[in-house]
């Protein structure tokens, strides 16, 4: 019995928190999610939706869309139906009768304006869109962009996450910050979102292409992987980006299915390549590379894949001569020749066990290799500065042009040291002028294999993205055709389970 | 009391500038560029001194304080760097999940803690006080992030009874509202609460022992009635401890925010902390500060009702 009214407080508090909960189950079965409604989790909305602003693809793709796309290395039309490049300019002819879903047509001017935005923002896409000197509006659907040098990529970067069409009346009022509105199948739904929380998007009824199986895309922003794991497993989201440990917890969840695909790539740079530096000597750089082991690394990382190159077969740049520098402590022994070696790598937080393990397999070689580690900012401005002699991080460059120009011209931001050698000079020299000919590919493919001659990067890794996603619910999942995109499905595929 | 009022109040806006100060000079102390962050891992120099220059990060730092101080007395906390939005509008948007939160959690951590707390007091060294304050010290010793997780396990993923995440605003659905806050405030309010029982369990019982007790049992008043005396007398300890509990829990729930998915400012700050967006984080820990502030007002007002020894003469 109870003595004081403060303890029937609590009976009465926890009736009331009961009596709730109770009518949460009634309503769960009435969530948005089963028919038509699709709920996705990546884990944090972005935080601006602006063009040139960083947000994950499995947000900003849902209502926006590209000038083209690119499938399995092949461009293809998307709101540009055709185009023509050389070394000088790049014309599109765009397609005709779409609209934005606050109704502004989308036209030469539009492209001109969000090419514009992205170029000119303060952001991290703005770098491959530099090379635009001036966008020309033909007429209301051509439009031409205007290069200050050859830029065979510049069709692949217009099919990224960088370069979005986005209303040009949102950009000029500043709105598109907080509320995208683009040409694709869905169109946000502020009146059924909640901020922060949940982002529903519709089926626009104005949409140019095929309307999509799904009536209603809602988005959730769920940062803890085992929230995300509880929310699927409860049936409160369809689909999400999980860490692979999720895999077998959720084996015993009824209908629900997973997948791994390639994103992101990784891979140590040898930025110390300069006279007198560290990794002058081609054998030193060779020796380390065979040090490294990454067979055993991928065995405690299991979200990450071993590959012999940074393009993945039938990717611009592949070249299935090179076949990568399998561990062989020996030979890096004889190529270091006893060479006592002693530098420092700068890791952020999400690369220092690979820095470590990696460390540990260098000084297999009596090298002295030291770890630091620095905040994400920090490590992002420093780590390939040219104060380290080494470094760590994401290759995320789509084209062979592209990664070439990151990391190893001579007057490329990832190149602190300034050096090229002839040879690659001459083969990078042959493939630009080479342009977007059927010949490209083939002189692409021999730069790949002048870089891995050099040595100048190995031990190639790509990050895996686990999808996880209820059967039940929905059908069609698959890897983006979006080349390299983490956290990202193929949304125009995917139907409703049972339609 | 209104001079308490008044003298708490007064003392609130330098203890915020110093507050503001702090954050000021600490984000500066952090290594690394904010320019840098936005441009990506391989921006060029000249680039990120481009930018700077365009966000004003190379202007005299005494300066923007002197700024940011002018901006912010007229309600301006400047612009996100990384959203290019009014951090004002932004922490406002948040705000209201955030005083959601804090809101549960006070009320599980007040409800609990006093109940249980009295529950204990009223027959220390009984079975249900061990029981109780075994519970108590478990309560203490268990991270809030862990709490979290095992409750959404049992709660949301079996019971189903709960959403795993569904933070729905109050003037939107008031029931969705209070579903969506019932794990959330637990998981907050659980450490406090314990911190509270313990309190109040010793406050109770030691009140219990006092002689007008005695007195009033020997001339026959009701042992219930006896109790409430005794339970306004054992609250003037426990608001103490209350005051110091909810500042722990404010810092505490920008932990839960994460776990839970809540778009708070304890998220909105977190993220702005690893992008260096130093206007969001000086408005954001500004908020926070003038939250437990008021809170400990609030506390410091109900401590001088209770008890009218501690008001102001």
């Amino acid at each position: 019995m109870m003595e004081f009214p403060a303890a029937r407080l609590v009976a009465a508090l926890a009736t009331a928190l009961a009596l709730t909960a109770c009518s949460a189950n009634d309503d769960q079965q009435t969530t948005p999610g089963s028919g038509a409604t699709l709920r996705v989790n990546w884990g944090g909305f972005p935080e601006s939706w602006a063009p040139g602003a960083e947000g994950e693809a499995g947000y900003t793709r849902v209502p926006y869309e590209n000038l083209v796309e690119v499938v399995k290395g092949e461009v293809k039309p998307m709101l540009a139906t055709s185009w023509e490049q050389t070394d000088t300019a790049l014309t599109l002819k765009l397609r005709e009768g779409v609209v934005f879903h606050d109704g502004t047509p989308f036209n030469a001017e539009a492209v001109k304006v969000n090419l514009e935005t992205v170029r000119d923002a303060p952001g991290p896409y703005a770098g491959p869109l530099k090379v635009i000197k001036s966008i020309d509006a033909t007429d209301d659907l051509t439009v031409t962009l205007n290069l200050t040098e050859p830029t065979p990529s510049m069709l692949t970067t217009l099919s990224t996450r960088a370069t979005p069409m986005t209303s040009p009346k949102s950009i000029a009022d500043k709105s598109i910050a907080q509320t995208p509105v683009g040409t694709g199948p869905w169109a946000y739904d502020a009146g059924s979102s909640t901020t922060g929380t949940r982002m529903t998007f519709t089926a626009f009824d104005r949409y140019w292409g095929t309307a999509p199986a799904f009536k209603t895309i809602a988005l959730y922003a769920i940062p803890d992987d085992n929230q995300a794991v509880g929310a699927l497993s409860s049936g409160e989201i369809d689909l999400s980006d999980v860490e692979p440990n999720a895999i077998d917890r959720l084996k015993g969840t009824p209908g629900m299915e997973t997948l791994m695909y390639p994103a992101i790539r990784n891979n140590p740079m040898f930025f110390d390549r300069g006279p007198g530096g560290v990794f002058e000597d081609v054998n030193v750089r060779r020796a380390a590379c065979y040090a490294l082991d990454t067979a055993t690394y991928v065995k405690v990382e299991p979200d990450m894949a071993v590959r012999s190159q940074h393009f993945a077969e039938g990717e611009p740049g592949y070249n299935p001569a090179v076949t990568g520098y399998t561990h062989d402590l020996a030979r890096a022994k004889s190529l270091a020749g006893g060479k006592q070696i002693s530098f420092e790598v700068l890791a952020a937080p999400f690369t220092q066990k690979q820095n470590e393990v990696y460390a540990s397999q260098l000084s297999a070689l009596g090298w002295d290799v030291k770890v630091q580690v620095a905040p994400p900012p920090q490590w992002a401005a420093t780590w390939n500065s040219g104060k380290y002699p080494y470094g760590l991080g994401a290759n995320d460059e789509l084209t062979p042009f592209d990664w070439y120009q990151a990391w190893f011209a001579a007057d490329a931001p990832g190149n602190p040291s300034g050096t090229e050698s002839p040879a690659l000079k001459a083969a990078a020299d042959a493939a630009i002028q080479a342009g977007a000919t059927p010949e490209a590919n083939a002189l692409w493919a021999e730069v790949t294999k002048v870089i891995a001659d050099e040595a100048l990067t190995c031990a190639h890794i790509a990050g895996q993205e686990t999808l996880a996603w209820n059967s039940a619910k929905v059908t069609g999942v698959a890897a983006p055709a979006n080349a390299w995109e983490p956290n990202l499905v193929n949304y125009r595929d995917l139907k409703p389970a049972g339609a | 009391m209104s001079r308490l009022i008044a003298y708490r109040l007064a003392l609130a806006l330098p203890q915020l500038a110093a507050v503001s100060l702090v954050v000021f000079l600490l984000t500066y102390l952090i290594p690394g560029s904010p320019a840098a962050a936005i441009l990506g891992e391989r921006a060029d120099p000249e680039s990120i001194a481009r930018l700077e220059a365009q966000l004003g990060l190379d202007r005299n730092p005494l300066v923007r304080l002197g700024e940011w101080f002018s901006g912010a007395a007229a309600g301006d906390l400047g612009t996100s760097i990384s959203s290019a939005l009014p951090v004002t509008d932004l922490l406002l948007t948040r705000l209201p999940a955030t005083l959601s939160l804090a809101f549960g959690g006070m009320v599980v951590a007040t409800a609990a803690g006093i109940g249980l707390g009295v529950l204990a007091g009223v027959r220390p060294g009984g079975p249900r006080d061990r029981i109780i304050t075994a519970g108590t010290s478990v309560g203490l010793s268990v991270p809030e992030f862990w709490f979290g997780l095992i409750l959404t396990l049992l709660f949301a993923v079996e019971l189903r009874w709960v959403p795993v995440v569904g933070y729905v605003p109050l003037t939107t659905d008031p029931a969705a509202w209070a579903r969506g806050l019932i794990l959330p405030s637990i998981a907050l309010g659980i450490g406090a609460a314990a911190l509270i029982a313990r309190q109040t369990r010793g406050a109770m019982a030691e009140a219990l022992t006092s002689r007008y007790v005695d007195t009033l049992t020997a001339a026959g008043v009701p042992r219930r009635k006896i109790i409430g005396y005794a339970f306004k007398n054992a609250m003037v300890p426990v608001l103490a401890t209350m005051g110091i509990t909810f500042r722990i829990l404010f810092a505490t729930s920008l932990v839960v925010e994460v776990v839970f998915a809540f778009p708070g400012v304890g998220n909105l700050l977190l993220t702005s902390v690893i992008g260096k967006d130093f206007p969001v984080v000086q408005g954001g820990v500004l908020i926070v500060a003038a939250l437990v502030i008021a809170v400990n007002l609030l506390i410091d007002v109900g401590y001088g009702l209770l008890n009218p020894r501690v008001r102001p003469q």
